[in-house]
């Protein structure tokens, strides 16, 4: 599973009850109301722990974090900089 | 500038739109829009209404996330006499359903992003007969009932701008909480509850039409929809942006337009301190004049750090209030701001507090009682629940369910909610004292304290928190508490998440806060029990 995928199936599981119809490469998580209030500490803490990396403050842009795609380039940049 | 002038909240902004008609009401993303504007297209939509059969006191959903969309239906639902009933973004179809059936609303106003939820409604038996959708998607399924582009009526401009006449004690606004249980209540609040708390609020803060409001709270929320109606008051300007979870994005929006005011619940403020760049943003931001808390207890510790953290020349309002107040009921005037840290200040014009004890006598300075309250901003009643509206109010007022004590100089200092105080052991505890106590071990960024049953105790504390850096365990942080309060108040049991569960209105969700714990603390029992058997089993074999 790449680590695009495992972001995928990370939020699947936890915000969407496996139910993955709605969630598209451009979805906005905010927007769509795909994850909640608290979903987005969630997805940081995770991407944190699953591939070692440390999100900055002023990292916490939608730019980077609030779809699918964003997220897959955001993390590119990041393992890059590893 | 008159204030008085108000008498219906729709007049915020019908005045406005004579008095600042050029002058920029919104902001939001790319989109800019004056009080002309916003007003035209108000009228063309309450014309919409009345000409669709809208009589004065029919209710009016609105699903929307805070937009100019939510605005302009805000006001023209008011306009057209109707009642708006804002409908929280994180509702579910059965709670929708629940509000179709017992607003009996005629009419839903949304939008596409709503799509999986209307889906899932049951329409067939609703009383609604139309929703009108702002930005309908080209995949937009009809759920079963008419549906009409919001666009399409208020591009259409008004011919006549409905003038119907409406009492000020008329109903204005049913607002939906979340109750911690049952099922929700309607709060009814009139024209005059929030003409008279708006124009309070207004005096409290000392708002003008120079005020630039950067709004991160929900427009379905109370103390949201107070920012849009002081603003629209006074003809300011409200900046609206959606995306607080990306904090940066936020502060460099405050820092470009100028942003004169900012406000927020406890939950905001732990994430702008812990989660957000805003230490670095104390020379970007020259205009900000000043920022307002309210929606629950604000930590002594969180305070510090912000007044540290803010820029010199901010400064804070810690308010308090109620849905069922309107919105806001008491204000600390910032100059107390270090001297009264813990006081929530004295009411806001208008409105009276007096501290009483389970009989209704008025306590002295000290005296521990429940808050109750008085004044124009106070509810109408819970809709259609008699028997819960009569134990919130009564000839003393609204019973806000809230403890506490004023001082020698009238300052009012909250100790807790009524149900949060916990018998254990034989010792009386507040959770607020030991939320705080958490917080101030500089390991915790936000907690949870409730109690569990427990056979012997009577209850147990448990808590749930989120840790200030990852290598922090729950034993650190427990035996830094030894250090503040006494062993008996220290939680039996502390469970670490990334981040509390909270409603969409930043407020922590308590409902599944418990849930969570209850269900870790099972967990642990059944490990407790499966390890005695196990044990029992090998003594077993051994002898």
């Amino acid at each position: 599973m790449n680590s695009i995928d495992k972001v995928r199936a990370f939020i699947v599981d936890n915000f969407l009850f496996g139910d993955d119809s709605s969630l598209k490469e451009d979805s906005s998580f905010l927007q769509e109301h795909i994850v909640d209030s608290t979903g987005i500490l969630e997805i940081i803490t995770f991407l944190e722990e699953e591939f070692c990396i440390k999100i900055n403050d002023d990292e916490l842009l939608p730019e980077n974090l609030d779809s699918l795609k964003n997220i897959d380039a955001f993390l590119k940049r990041k393992l890059s900089q590893k | 500038m008159d204030l008085n002038k108000h008498t219906y909240v729709q007049d915020f902004l019908t005045h406005n739109a004579q008095s600042f008609p050029e002058k920029v009401a919104l902001v939001y993303q790319n989109q800019r829009m004056t009080y002309w504007e916003i007003n035209e297209q108000s009228d063309a939509l309450a014309q919409w209404l009345v000409e669709y059969g809208i009589q004065p006191g029919d209710r009016i959903l609105i699903l929307l996330d805070n937009s100019p969309e939510y605005v302009i239906s805000y006001y023209a639902i008011l306009t057209s006499g109707a009642v708006a009933v804002p409908v929280n973004t994180d509702i579910k179809a059965a709670g929708l359903d629940f509000l179709f059936k017992d607003t009996g609303a005629k009419i839903l106003i949304s939008s596409s992003a709503f799509q999986r939820v209307l889906d899932d409604c049951n329409f067939q038996d609703a009383s609604i007969k139309i929703i009108i959708l702002c930005n309908p998607g080209p995949a937009q399924k009809a759920p079963g009932v008419l549906a009409i582009s919001l666009a399409d009526i208020v591009n259409a401009r008004a011919t006549f701008q409905p003038n119907i006449p409406v009492n000020q004690n008329a109903l204005a606004s049913i607002i939906y909480t979340s109750g911690s249980t049952g099922k929700p209540k309607g709060v009814m609040l009139s024209h005059k509850n929030i003409v008279s708390n708006t124009l309070a609020i207004c005096q409290s803060l000392d708002l003008t039409h120079t005020d630039i409001q950067m709004v991160v709270l929900p427009f379905f929320y109370v103390m949201g929809k107070s920012l849009l109606n002081s603003h629209f008051a006074v003809g300011g300007t409200l900046v609206i942006n959606n995306t607080f979870l990306y904090p940066a994005t936020v502060l460099n929006q405050m820092a470009e337009e100028k942003v004169t005011g900012f406000s927020g619940v406890p939950s905001t403020y732990s994430f702008l301190l812990h989660r957000s760049p805003l230490e670095n943003f104390r020379n970007k931001l020259p205009h900000l004049r000043y920022c307002s808390q309210a929606g629950g207890h604000l930590a002594r510790s969180v305070k510090l750090a912000l007044r540290k953290v803010l820029p010199d020349h901010t400064k804070i309002f810690i308010m308090y209030g109620a849905t069922e107040a309107s919105a806001r009921l008491t204000c600390l005037d910032p100059q107390f701001y270090e001297s009264k840290m813990d006081s929530v200040g004295k009411p806001i014009a208008g409105a009276t507090i007096q501290i009483a004890n389970e009989d209704g006598q008025t306590l002295p300075s000290y005296a521990v009682g429940e808050l109750i309250a008085q004044g124009p901003g106070i509810m109408v009643g819970y809709w259609k629940n008699p028997a819960a509206t009569a134990l919130a109010l009564d000839t003393m007022g609204y019973h806000t369910g809230d403890l506490g004590y004023k001082d020698e100089d009238d300052f009012i200092f909250i100790i807790g909610r009524k149900d949060n105080q916990l018998k254990v052991g034989g010792n009386r505890i507040n959770t607020q004292e030991i939320e705080d106590m958490l917080l101030e071990t500089g390991h915790v960024i936000e907690a949870f304290v409730t109690g569990y049953p427990d056979a012997l105790l009577g209850h147990r504390l448990i808590a749930m928190a989120v840790a200030k850096n990852k290598p922090t365990n729950s034993q650190t942080i427990l035996s830094a508490c030894t250090q503040l309060i006494p062993r008996y108040k220290i939680p039996h049991t502390l469970l670490l998440v990334p981040s509390l569960p909270k409603t969409s209105n930043g407020k922590i969700d308590k409902e599944k806060c418990i849930s969570l714990l209850t269900n870790h603390i099972r967990l642990e029992e059944n490990q407790d029990k499966k390890d005695i058997n196990d044990c029992k089993g090998l003594r077993h074999e051994q002898h």
